[in-house]
């Protein structure tokens, strides 16, 4: 198996270092799977079983790397996976935001690593100053891969496009002090609500004039327990309990600079945030709904 | 011992004390006629720093002020906390601190901190003596192969790449490059830890001279700490150093009123060895003179015995002591006056079998009864001469 | 305000919560305040234990509306925390216009939180009421005000910035000589002492007949320092029987004022 990767623009060593940082604050170990076309972040919860990621990141190579050559190990296993330490990783590409260069190559030091050799700039004269970091991986069993294979997940019942993250993440921060878990509300009008609600208190935001990129029919609501605004059609409303925390963390991505973000709901059961770049780096978190 | 410190120079005094901070939990001072002595030295004996105050630092200098005897200028040990409850925010006091007193109340035997700030405000600390005792470590600073001065920010910036975990650092000096690696214990799991490795040239530094390449390896802890230090001031740090096992010596001076001296142990990288080490420990305690009697388990850290402090205690003031063989001072600084003898090839000699010797164990302050000579009024501290003994620590 | 509020118990408008959610925070020492909504303004009063009461008092003038009804005592127990997170839904970068409601005894507290800068969003909260004790008073008619010192905010928190925490407690020496007052705290071997001189450019009055010494938790005093900190000038006055009075003032840019107010009882000598 050989890997080798080179990095030399700006904006995409940024981007992909912002990624990386991302993938950090969701879990301490992650997936990188290597393909022709694609590098692909996987991050699973233990047993995953069915249940789609909790982020599956892909990366077109030919948008950030100048360089880019994969062996795997034959024709049928034609990508190469490895999992390691996303802290690691996101620590050693800090200052990638400085840098001339990223070299990236799979290795075999004391153990299997990845190596990076970044390229800075000097202080003071116009030369470059290599640093070398030998992260330790370890290579996914083939039997395991397909627990990192594209996600399978039903489709949604509406996909609204979000206000702006930083936004978000704002009022969510607010709304985790105060209770576990939030409501996420999304109609086809383009409205959008977060509620918390406990003994103490109810809060809830909401945004209008949403962009809806596609409604999936109407909604079955069985139950009383959803409330209901005056007017409102709870056909075209779909919903979704989700813990605070980790709502708040994937919101964290708002450092990535998007075109746009899309959160798509599967009622009850998935709350699904699609962030796209410029550089078509997509970046797909997933969170499962919380049901009593 | 009373002196002041006029406004501009209490934000030294005070990134001194917190960068001593960094390496021990007390504080030693000791006042000579033409400067003041900061000391400090860690748990493990493996960190020395020493700063050096000239006359010409302060406004006011009178060094043997209430001294009951006669060119007797005050030893003493305060704890670290107390000093740095005296300069806390060392970034804002220069703004805030119009001058500053030291002075020793001999009748309650405290240290009196006096602050004058701006708004009229006077702020006094009471800091209780712990000791009445000087200290000194002994290192070789100046005949050294290699000597590298690095402008600020290079270092820390190269640093900037290592984890916050990373404990120790190796640098690997050769003439055509300086190489800094995380330094990873021969115990660690290595499927779970970064190597990191910075190269860096020697023309982004101010001076570069390597005599003897070697591989160094000693604790980020402190290191950061000076480096912390010597940004802070705006000064250029230089590295003294030798080979595997010898103490490396760090110096940020102004050229007038300061210098400061950062002593770390080091060891050989990727190879400390449990048995290399007790071994050391054991060679170099046999070496000691037999007063104390202990030969203690080879697991023992060097520390100090109480048998010999005790036998100190009617010494010069000086603290833990080990009789280095051949009993005479080995000059090897250039810029000694000739006064003292010298028995160099004998001494030397013993020395390259102390150099033989990987990993030598914990530092030890060492002080010989000779150099009760430092503390009189003629002799120039600048030109330390002395035994180079080894000061190394285990990689613990 | 909208029809149909006008029976309400107590309704009131501000263009930004910002300020008043700062104040909040600054005596957000404990869980729970009592709220009361006095004709001249709001106040809000936290205790701990019986050694510390603080008050955040907001005079009706910093409003664009405030109404209360006059036949009704509109006091109740709120969650503090809560009330700050809320009026800070929108995040401290933003300035958001804040409208509050309380319908009638029992009722939640209403606030409708709106960002100036965008307009496709807003919040509604309903925070949960109970019935208010008393609030303890702890002023003294019969005690008489022996001192009284005047200083810079600012200036004041950097002194009590610079105390070792690790210390209990906060002796304060007042006294019509030099150097006026003294404040010294303790420490394990060593002891340290600030003097402030009423020549001071810190000290904008100083007032004292005769020497007095008096004795804090420094735990306590330190309560005051998030409101010091949000504040321009302190009153400090001390009463014969040892009960200290700081009182805060906050300037907004449109000349508005806000109060704080922290009452502490003093260590008794064992």
């Amino acid at each position: 198996m050989k890997f080798r990767a080179v990095m030399i623009d700006a904006g995409p060593m940024r981007e992909f270092s912002n990624v990386v940082t991302i993938i950090s604050k969701l879990s301490k170990e992650c997936v990188l799977r290597l393909s022709d076309d694609l590098i692909y972040f996987i991050v699973s919860e233990e047993n995953s079983g069915p249940s789609p990621p909790i982020l599956w990141c892909e990366i077109p190579q030919a948008m950030i790397c100048s360089e880019y050559q994969l062996i795997g190990l034959d024709e049928e296993h034609k990508d190469i996976y490895l999992a390691l330490n996303s802290g690691n990783l996101a620590r050693s590409l800090v200052t990638l935001k400085t840098a001339k260069s990223l070299k990236m190559k799979l290795t075999k030091k004391q153990c299997p690593c990845l190596t990076l050799e970044i390229e800075s700039p000097c202080t003071v004269s116009q030369q470059t100053r290599q640093v070398t970091h030998d992260i330790p991986v370890t290579v996914v069993p083939r039997k395991l891969w397909s627990d990192f294979h594209e996600p399978r997940v039903p489709d949604p019942d509406i996909s609204i496009e979000l206000p702006p993250l930083k936004q978000l993440r704002t009022t969510i921060d607010r709304m985790k002090t105060m209770a576990s878990e939030v409501v996420i509300r999304a109609s086809a009008e383009g409205r959008l609500t977060l509620q918390i609600k406990t003994d103490m208190a109810k809060v809830s935001t909401r945004f209008k004039g949403l962009r809806v990129e596609a409604f999936g029919g109407p909604i079955e609501h069985s139950d009383s327990e959803t409330e209901t605004q005056i007017n409102e059609d709870m056909s075209r409303v779909c919903y979704c309990r989700v813990d605070a925390k980790k709502l708040s963390m994937f919101l964290s991505a708002e450092q990535i600079s998007t075109n746009s973000t899309v959160c798509s709901i599967v009622h009850k059961k998935l709350v699904i945030l699609c962030l796209q770049t410029d550089e078509n780096i997509k970046l797909q978190c997933f969170i499962s709904g919380i049901v009593y | 011992m009373k002196c002041h410190v006029p406004g501009p120079n209490v934000k030294v005094l005070a990134r001194t004390v917190h960068a001593l901070a960094r390496f021990g939990d007390e504080l030693y001072l000791e006042s000579l006629p033409d400067c003041i002595l900061l000391r400090t030295l860690n748990a493990a004996e493996s960190a020395y720093a020493m700063v050096k105050f000239n006359k010409n630092f302060f406004s006011y200098f009178n060094y043997n002020y209430y001294s009951t005897e006669d060119n007797e200028g005050l030893k003493c040990k305060i704890s670290m906390k107390s000093a740095l409850n005296t300069f806390k925010s060392p970034t804002h006091i220069d703004k805030q601190v119009e001058n500053l007193e030291i002075k020793l109340d001999p009748e309650s035997c405290k240290l009196i901190f006096q602050l004058k700030c701006r708004h009229g405000i006077v702020k006094t600390h009471f800091v209780s003596i712990l000791d009445c005792k000087a200290m000194q470590a002994v290192y070789t600073k100046d005949t050294v192969p290699n000597r590298i001065t690095s402008p600020q920010r290079i270092l820390s910036d190269a640093l900037n790449n290592f984890q916050s975990s990373d404990d120790q650092v190796t640098l690997e000096a050769t003439s055509m490059s300086l190489i800094l690696r995380n330094y990873i214990d021969c115990s660690a799991d290595l499927t779970k830890i970064i190597r990191t490795q910075i190269s860096l040239k020697p023309a982004e530094f101010d001076s570069y001279m390597i005599g003897t390449e070697t591989v160094i390896t000693f604790s980020l802890k402190e290191f950061r700490a000076l480096l912390t230090f010597s940004e802070a001031l705006n000064l250029p740090l230089q590295l003294h150093f030798e080979t595997t096992g010898r103490p490396a010596v760090f110096i940020v001076h102004n050229g007038t009123t300061f210098e400061a001296h950062f002593v770390l142990a080091t060891t050989k990288a990727d190879n400390a060895s449990q048995t290399t080490t007790t071994q050391n420990t054991n060679i170099e305690r046999s070496k000691r003179k037999d007063t104390s009697g202990t030969q203690g388990s080879a697991k023992k850290k060097p520390h100090l015995d109480p048998d010999i402090s005790k036998c100190l205690d009617e010494d010069s003031h000086l603290f833990n002591f080990v009789d280095i063989p051949g009993d005479n001072e080995i000059i090897l600084s250039n810029k000694l006056n000739g006064n003292h003898s010298i028995n160099k090839d004998k001494t030397v000699n013993d020395l390259m079998d102390c150099d033989n010797i990987p990993a030598s164990p914990a530092a030890r302050t060492m002080i010989k009864s000779v150099f009760k000579r430092c503390f009189e009024s003629t002799f120039d501290p600048r030109s330390i001469q002395g035994a180079v003994l080894a000061e190394n620590s285990d990689s613990d | 305000m909208d029809e149909g509020t006008s029976q309400y118990y107590f309704t009131a408008s501000m263009d930004s919560g910002k300020t008043l959610c700062s104040l909040l925070k600054a005596i957000q020492f404990q869980e729970t305040a009592v709220f009361c909504a006095l004709p001249e303004g709001l106040k809000l009063t936290v205790e701990e234990g019986k050694c510390v009461q603080a008050s955040a008092y907001v005079p009706s003038d910093n409003f664009t509306e405030y109404h209360v009804r006059d036949d009704v005592d509109v006091m109740f127990k709120i969650s503090i925390a809560v009330l700050a997170e809320c009026l800070n839904i929108f995040g401290s970068g933003e300035e958001s216009s804040l409208k509050m409601y309380y319908r009638g005894e029992g009722s939640p507290l209403l606030l409708v939180l709106q960002p100036q800068s965008v307009n496709n969003v807003m919040t509604d909260c309903e925070i949960a009421t109970q019935t208010a004790d008393s609030v303890l008073e702890l002023r003294d008619e019969d005690a008489e005000e022996v001192a009284k010192l005047v200083l810079k905010a600012p200036a004041f928190l950097g002194l009590l910035a610079d105390l070792e925490r690790s210390c209990e407690v906060f002796e304060l020496n007042l006294s019509p000589e030099h150097p006026n007052v003294s404040i010294v705290t303790y420490g394990m071997q060593d002891r340290s002492c600030i003097d402030m001189p009423k020549s001071s450019d810190m000290v904008q009055s100083f007032s004292c007949e005769s020497p007095v010494t008096l004795r804090y938790q420094l735990q306590h005093i330190r309560t005051i320092m998030k409101a010091l900190a949000i504040s321009t000038k302190v009153v400090l006055r001390c009463s014969s029987n040892g009960l200290m009075l700081l009182q805060l003032k906050l300037e907004k840019e449109d000349q508005r004022q806000m109060f704080s107010e922290f009452y502490i009882v003093p260590l008794l000598d064992d």
